[in-house]
């Protein structure tokens, strides 16, 4: 019986990326190549996801580590507030972002502003994944390392880090392939529909696969643009099922 | 390197005790572990530390060495407390070399293990004289000259015990703690680890907890016996197994000497 449930629920999530494929293979990979050309928002959305990981990752390492050092006294109502935090919607970090950034630091559309607020999304759950790896560092490697004298700093620098790279490596993939898969915070912050390259500085406005999608499903006036929108979520769907299976074949080597 | 217990017991001859716990207390989770402690460490040989299971004994090796330090009362080594130990709780457990009941070796060669608890400079520098030095006192040289820079984890469990201990000789302890360091190891693995810590502990104090009252036998110059958390009794080896004087000890060795008979 649990099976059967297990099977009906992960139905979706097999199935999604298959009526992706499909439909794709069936139509063909619609103007990929020509004037709808997918290069742009590729490359804008890889940006954009790098970007917020790179300045999510050191501060939800920190904070991981913090947690691991002081888990028992402080660690509980931190994982509370971390939860809370993971369970805002992404839209709200997006309205904060083009108050704050866009708006007021006239930072206007750009790449900054979005992967920052991006890099706020992910930060609960890349934490979490972060202390997830850190956990499952033996105890017995910690206490052995500090009964030979090395100090907090050593144990993890040269215990902590190097024990739960995978698990660290894993929690980052995932972390990306969330950031690859949210539209609502960059709609605001970050994307434009078209008419930008690889963008010229950190202020520059990019376009991304997600509100590609989004643009042209919502305004395309041709069967076109459907099919664009198809294949530019295959592409997507790609990056994302890529990102997680690195990241799930890490985890269960970390496992091991 | 086969040296006889007898060999190794010899008198202690400095009437001063290198550690001296006093009023020694410890609480977890509003359970009292340690209740006023008070022992002598003398400056060298084995002192075996035995109880039963839950007695405590562990946690008073933690305690020494500061990996728990919520206690209250006092511990000297020498005329220091360890609480105001020169260089803070890190140098203390540098001269209190611990071994553990599982043998903790980290990914990586038996080199990398084996210099894991020196400096990053002084790493870089050690001679091999020196690697020579601390794997031949734990009996190792021979067995791993030759494949010094291969994974440690495919070492057996003894010999991954015998690099622990040479890992903390490598730090040139002042005391070496030792947690029941044979429990998961077979009888042969049992053996040398015995006859290895009797060899150095005829340079080097070594507090020995085990709940094996045979091995305390064999290794023991001076016994300690804590029950309950409290300190029973702490006699020389020959004196604690032949004329205890308290009715606990006795109990506990009556009882332990029948389940081994039977």
């Amino acid at each position: 019986m649990l099976k059967f449930v297990v099977v009906i629920l992960a139905l979706p999530a097999v199935m999604l990326p298959v009526a992706t494929f499909g439909y794709v293979l069936v139509r063909g990979w619609a103007g990929m190549t020509e004037a709808y050309g997918l290069m742009d928002q590729v490359t804008g959305s890889l940006l954009l996801a790098g970007l917020a990981c790179a300045l999510s990752s050191p501060v939800s390492l920190g904070m991981a580590v913090w947690l691991c050092i002081h888990g028992k006294r402080a660690g509980s109502s931190w994982l509370l507030q971390l939860q809370l935090l993971h369970g805002i919607p992404p839209l709200v970090y997006g309205l904060c972002g083009m108050v704050l950034l866009v708006q007021w630091l006239h930072w206007g559309v750009s790449l900054m502003a979005g992967a920052i607020v991006l890099a706020v999304v992910v930060l609960p759950q890349m934490t979490l994944n972060y202390l997830a790896a850190l956990q499952r560092i033996p105890r017995e490697w910690t206490e052995a390392a500090r009964s030979l004298g090395l100090g907090t700093a050593q144990v993890v620098l040269r215990v902590w880090l190097p024990g739960a790279w995978r698990g660290l490596v894993t929690g980052l993939l995932l972390s990306l392939a969330r950031t690859l898969a949210e539209t609502a915070p960059i709609l605001f912050t970050a994307a434009v529909f078209s008419g930008v390259g690889w963008p010229g500085s950190l202020l520059s406005p990019v376009t991304t696969l997600q509100t590609h999608i989004f643009y042209l499903a919502q305004e395309g006036i041709d069967d076109r643009a459907i099919d664009t929108a198809w294949s530019a979520a295959s592409v997507l769907v790609l990056l994302v099922l890529g990102g997680s299976l690195i990241a799930q074949w890490l985890r269960a080597r970390s496992l091991r | 390197m086969k040296v006889s217990p007898q060999e190794s017991r010899q008198p202690v001859s400095s009437p001063a005790p290198l550690l001296k716990v006093r009023n020694l207390c410890l609480e977890l989770e509003g359970r009292s572990i340690l209740d006023q402690v008070r022992l002598d460490l003398p400056c060298r040989g084995v002192t075996a530390l035995i109880g039963p299971s839950g007695a405590g004994k562990s946690s008073l090796l933690r305690c020494l060495n500061l990996l728990c330090d919520h206690w209250q009362g006092e511990i000297v080594i020498g005329e220091r407390s360890v609480r105001k130990w020169p260089g803070g709780a890190d140098a203390l457990r540098r001269h209190l070399g611990l071994i553990g009941q599982k043998p903790v070796v980290f990914p990586g060669s038996i080199r990398r293990n084996l210099l894991f608890g020196l400096g990053r400079r002084e790493r870089k520098v050690v001679p091999l004289s020196r690697i020579e030095k601390g794997l031949s006192s734990a009996g190792l040289w021979e067995e791993v000259r030759d494949r010094l820079d291969s994974s440690a984890g495919g070492l057996s469990l003894g010999q991954q015990q015998r690099l622990c201990i040479a890992r903390a000789l490598m730090l040139q302890p002042g005391l070496l703690l030792v947690d029941e360091p044979t429990s998961s190891l077979d009888p042969q693995g049992c053996h040398i680890i015995e006859e290895t810590l009797l060899a150095l502990a005829r340079h080097l104090p070594v507090l020995w907890v085990t709940h094996d009252l045979a091995q305390a036998q064999r290794v023991a110059d001076q016994v300690i016996f804590i029950c309950q958390g409290s300190l029973v009794e702490q006699a020389p080896a020959m004196e604690f197994f032949t004329r205890p004087k308290r009715l606990e000890t006795r109990e506990f060795l009556r009882w332990n000497v029948c389940e081994c008979d039977g």
